[in-house]
């Protein structure tokens, strides 16, 4: 994805891969180093947590996270965070971050609440007298007035919690990055926390939120981004990425499911971006059981405007055999790769500035609909003296060459595929 | 370099805050806690001068500030070097869930136990007006001594750190190189006495003998010190900081995945 305007995102991953040696029989002593003088070393595996993935979070957006167990969200945070560096790739994040990776990290048993407030904020750099303005704010959320002078280690878990979110949403950032900490505390102080989160989010605080709950990122977030054993599988509207991937995650009762429809850059990147008067591609993501084929099926595609009004259809009888998905291909042998893909290539797409809905429905043999996604993407003009619903190539009669004679009509509609 | 010191400036109250700490939870929060600690170095002092003086018949005079003198600081670069090793990999939860500059946790190391160690520092006076021995202005050299000693302890502890990381027996060597490097310096006994030939190259080669020695030149025997000695260490220390940071900025992105 072409990430144009540098200042436009407050998280930008630019082709960030990150991996991981695991040494079987790794040397962590000199005694290891020793004995190993006369010995082989082991194989040395590697494991790649996060392959290619590249992305922007807009500043001011809730941006969630969903996947697996593995799926590389934790590698992704840590990468925010500069806990990790990685391996391969560009990692850019614009603003102060605060990171809540676990609640209370940092808190030190035997000192009080008070110091730990101190000590906290100054582990991310903020100073005491920084600090000393947000205390009362802190301990009025916590709600820790009568236990601020207590050593921690006396702390009830939901104690712990209450004085680790207060600390966190006084702390301003301009970005916020979470990590699953919420599911901590009884229902009351979920939903203090999600009100404070929503104070943040109102102030134009960026978030980062990653949770197994793909509840909670589907109202929460603006956006969500589906991590699928390293790979970003998908990008888009929180919604439509929590339904990707919910289908995913059951095999329901269909034998065939549409996971998603999705718009690729050139790069063959998932985005949300694109461009009117250039070519568009188009990836469709089924889930197809093991052992049964494809043929007789029927794939359909809409372009709809927001209102409803259909752009433009088109519909193909599908082979029988369709192409594995790049990501489901490293998958564990036990998991058999049942996750296939169609392409779908529009040599230009002749639209101007607008919100477009893509529409992917499968259908049986007799026409029936077996399965249906969709999802919005944003056109955006390429040549800006244009506007209006069409995007067209056109030529002014006196930009013709010299050498070519003038045509009769005033200015010509160059209709000629680029 | 600089955009390193400019962040570690800006984290100047993660430091402070992390001797406070330090020192609260060593003196648990109380005056007396303090005085508590401070029973080691007497005890110490109380064992070398019985067995010095009366088993071994060691004939320097008022060897309790000899002593003590030699015994506080000597605690500062034990205690810094043995806890400064492994304040990486102890603070794993920490470096694994928060980013900050990772120099200030053996830097902060070095500095609560310099705290500690100039708070028990006036016990010396004690000692000196209880043997009734003179004071000089030079006593207002000696600051200048502690900031060679801190320097040098970063130096050491940033190498000893880094190393930790990747071998984990750094620290049985740390132990046997404290006992085997407390016997080397000159703490109860005098160079002078035992090995004189030895004396200058203990200087060049063990700073702390340095350190300890210009302190005796000024506590115990009231005498003048020689700025170009303290200048050698000093010198000795920055190239020491300089081979620490190296190897620190080395092995400190890879922190996140090692431990």
């Amino acid at each position: 994805m072409a990430l144009r305007e540098n200042g436009h995102y407050a998280i930008e991953f630019q082709d960030v891969s990150r991996r991981f040696i695991l040494h079987h029989e790794r040397r962590s002593s000199f005694q290891d180093w020793f004995i190993g003088l006369f010995r082989p070393r082991g194989q040395a595996e590697e494991f790649w947590a996060l392959r290619n993935v590249t992305f922007g979070i807009r500043h001011g957006e809730t941006f969630g996270l969903v996947g697996r167990n593995g799926a590389g969200k934790s590698t992704l945070l840590k990468l925010v965070t500069r806990i990790l560096e990685p391996t391969s790739g560009k990692v850019r994040v614009n603003g102060r971050t605060y990171a809540m990776l676990e609640l209370g990290a940092g808190f030190h048993p035997e000192l009080s609440g008070r110091d730990n407030i101190f000590l906290n904020g100054s582990l991310y750099g903020f100073s005491r007298k920084d600090m000393q303005r947000k205390y009362e704010e802190i301990v009025r959320f916590a709600e820790l007035e009568r236990f601020v002078d207590m050593p921690v280690k006396h702390y009830s878990s939901g104690m712990f919690a209450r004085l680790g979110f207060g600390i966190a949403v006084n702390m301003e950032p301009a970005i916020m990055v979470i990590d699953e900490v919420l599911a901590v505390g009884d229902a009351a102080f979920q939903q203090k926390c999600f009100r404070a989160l929503d104070e943040l989010k109102a102030r134009g605080t960026t978030i980062l939120f990653v949770s197994h709950d793909a509840e909670v990122v589907r109202s929460f977030c603006d956006r969500a981004a589906l991590l699928v054993d390293g790979h970003l599988t998908d990008i888009g509207p929180a919604g439509d990425v929590v339904d990707h991937y919910e289908q995913m995650l059951h095999t329901g009762d269909q034998p065939f499911r549409l996971l998603r429809v999705r718009a690729l850059d050139e790069y063959r990147f998932a985005t949300e971006e694109i461009e009117g008067g250039q070519p568009l591609r188009l990836e469709v993501l089924l889930r197809v059981p093991a052992g049964r084929d494809t043929s007789g099926l029927t794939l359909q595609i809409d372009l709809d405007r927001i209102g409803g009004t259909n752009l433009w259809s088109t519909s193909c009888a599908l082979p029988a055999e369709l192409p594995v998905a790049e990501h489901a291909l490293r998958r564990d042998e036990d998991d058999a790769p049942d996750t296939r893909v169609a392409r779908l290539l529009i040599d230009r797409l002749p639209l101007g500035r607008g919100q477009l809905r893509l529409v992917a429905s499968l259908h049986d043999p007799a026409g029936q609909l077996i399965d249906r996604t969709e999802t919005l993407v944003t056109v955006r003009p390429t040549n800006l003296a244009q506007s209006g619903l069409l995007a067209l190539d056109h030529t002014w009669e006196w930009e013709q060459p010299a050498a070519t004679p003038a045509d009769e009509s005033p200015a010509r509609i160059d209709s000629l595929p680029r | 370099m600089v955009s390193q010191a400019v962040e570690v400036i800006q984290y100047r109250s993660l430091i402070y805050n992390l001797v406070t700490k330090d020192l609260k939870v060593r003196y648990k929060n109380s005056v007396l806690g303090f005085v508590w600690s401070l029973l080691n170095p007497l005890l110490m002092t109380i064992v070398f001068t019985i067995v010095f003086t009366r088993l071994l018949g060691q004939t320097i005079d008022h060897f309790p500030v000899f002593v003590m003198t030699g015994l506080l600081a000597w605690n500062w670069t034990a205690a810094s070097v043995a806890s400064g090793t492994k304040s990486l990999i102890e603070n794993a939860p920490l470096i694994t869930k928060v980013y900050f500059p990772r120099i200030v946790l053996p830097a902060s190391v070095v500095f609560s136990n310099m705290a500690h160690y100039l708070l028990a520092f006036p016990v010396i006076f004690i000692f000196m007006l209880i043997e009734r021995m003179r004071f000089t202005p030079w006593v207002l050299y000696v600051p200048i001594i502690w900031a060679v000693q801190a320097i040098f302890l970063i130096g050491l502890t940033l190498i000893l750190a880094a190393m930790y990381v990747y071998f984990r027996d750094t620290s049985v060597l740390v132990e046997v190189g404290i006992t085997a490097w407390f016997f080397l310096t000159p703490i109860f006994y005098r160079v002078q006495d035992v090995a004189p030939e030895y004396e200058q190259m203990m200087y060049w080669f063990n700073p702390m003998a340095s350190i300890i020695a210009e302190q005796h030149t000024i506590l115990y025997y009231g005498g003048v010190p020689d700025p170009l000695f303290m200048l050698r260490t000093l010198i000795q220390s920055l190239v020491l900081v300089a081979i620490g940071l190296l190897l620190f900025n080395r092995v400190s992105p890879h922190l996140g995945e090692h431990i």
